[in-house]
């Protein structure tokens, strides 16, 4: 078993030299927490959905370990074919694909994102603020909800968010921008 | 928890940014489990990594490199050895069926060979 000290390098190169199925495991090990977890992001809560998209994420890694060129953090790499995998997914379910709505989310009306009822401001706003934000982020386009999960829950500057969207750094900017301002809408009940 | 290069100047009043940093910091908290998952993803991996597409190629000219590199390092040597197959052939009752059956074997035998070098896993 490899040396849990090695680095994602180190593990990478023992995988690609030596086909080394155990020195891969030990990065599933190290990176499926961060990966599922953003899948369950970006499929709005469908665990079971993001735990198979996850499973195909790593195989497609193992796949294409070798045309990883280090130009960015492994797990930013991961990212970037986790959401390719979701896309993929989101197309064969006919959903809204990545950038569709660049140009026409601008004419919208914010309606898209339902709005929180005012009645539900007096509630604790603990748990239902929680559950409130889950179905604002589910209810966004697909590119605002990526970029808002890429930023903020990845913690990724825009420029590795640009990496893993397949998309300028302006384009990301401004799906944040927009998926915030439908965010603000659809909580307005809780502002402050 | 705000994205990188906004930290610089990040909005400390809008409380919808505040929302999404402590969100992100609870997901970030949880580790999920692994429950078998890395089990599950080397089950489903292909047998080997994808080979390179210039590998064969480089085969094939390693090969004609290397006999090339002998033809001209030991000239004498393949030559006697050309000459002496061919006294060994010439001395041999020859008959249609043995020269094709000879042929046969050599082609079945230069076949195996060039698969081997170039399999893929």
């Amino acid at each position: 078993m490899p040396d849990p000290a090695l680095t994602d390098a180190q593990l990478i190169a023992r995988a690609l030299v030596a086909q080394d199925q155990h020195a891969f495991a030990e990065l599933v090990k190290r990176h499926q927490s961060s990966v599922r977890a953003c899948l369950r992001k970006l499929t709005a809560g469908n665990h079971a959905l993001a735990d198979d998209l996850a499973q195909e994420t790593f195989v497609l890694a193992w796949r294409k370990l070798a045309a990883f060129r280090q130009e960015a953090r492994f797990s930013t790499w991961l990212y970037r074919i986790a959401t390719n995998c979701w896309l993929a997914d989101a197309r064969k379910r006919r959903e809204e694909l990545l950038g569709d709505r660049v140009d026409a989310v601008a004419s919208e009306d914010d309606e898209t994102v339902p709005h929180v009822d005012d009645t539900h401001a007096d509630h604790a706003r603990g748990s239902s603020l929680k559950v409130d934000l889950e179905r604002a982020l589910a209810a966004l386009p697909a590119a605002e909800r990526a970029a808002i999960v890429q930023c903020y829950h990845n913690d990724l500057t825009h420029e590795e968010a640009a990496y893993v969207l397949g998309c300028p750094v302006g384009t990301v900017k401004t799906h944040v921008l927009r998926g915030k301002q439908r965010l603000k809408a659809a909580l307005a009940a809780y502002a402050p | 928890m705000m994205p990188s290069d906004r930290t610089s100047s990040p909005d400390r009043s809008d409380w919808l940014d505040a929302l999404l940093a402590a969100d992100a910091a609870e997901t970030q908290a949880t580790y999920l489990a692994d429950d078998g998952f890395t089990a599950r993803v080397l089950a489903a991996l292909p047998g080997a990594l994808a080979r390179p597409g210039w590998r064969k190629p480089a085969v094939v000219a390693l090969w004609g490199a290397a006999v090339a590199g002998l033809a001209v390092a030991t000239p004498d040597t393949l030559l006697g050895a050309v000459r002496e197959g061919y006294r060994l052939v010439a001395s041999m009752p020859v008959s249609l069926p043995g020269l094709a059956g000879a042929v046969g074997e050599k082609l079945i035998l230069t076949g195996a060979a060039a698969a081997y070098t170039l399999r893929d896993e």
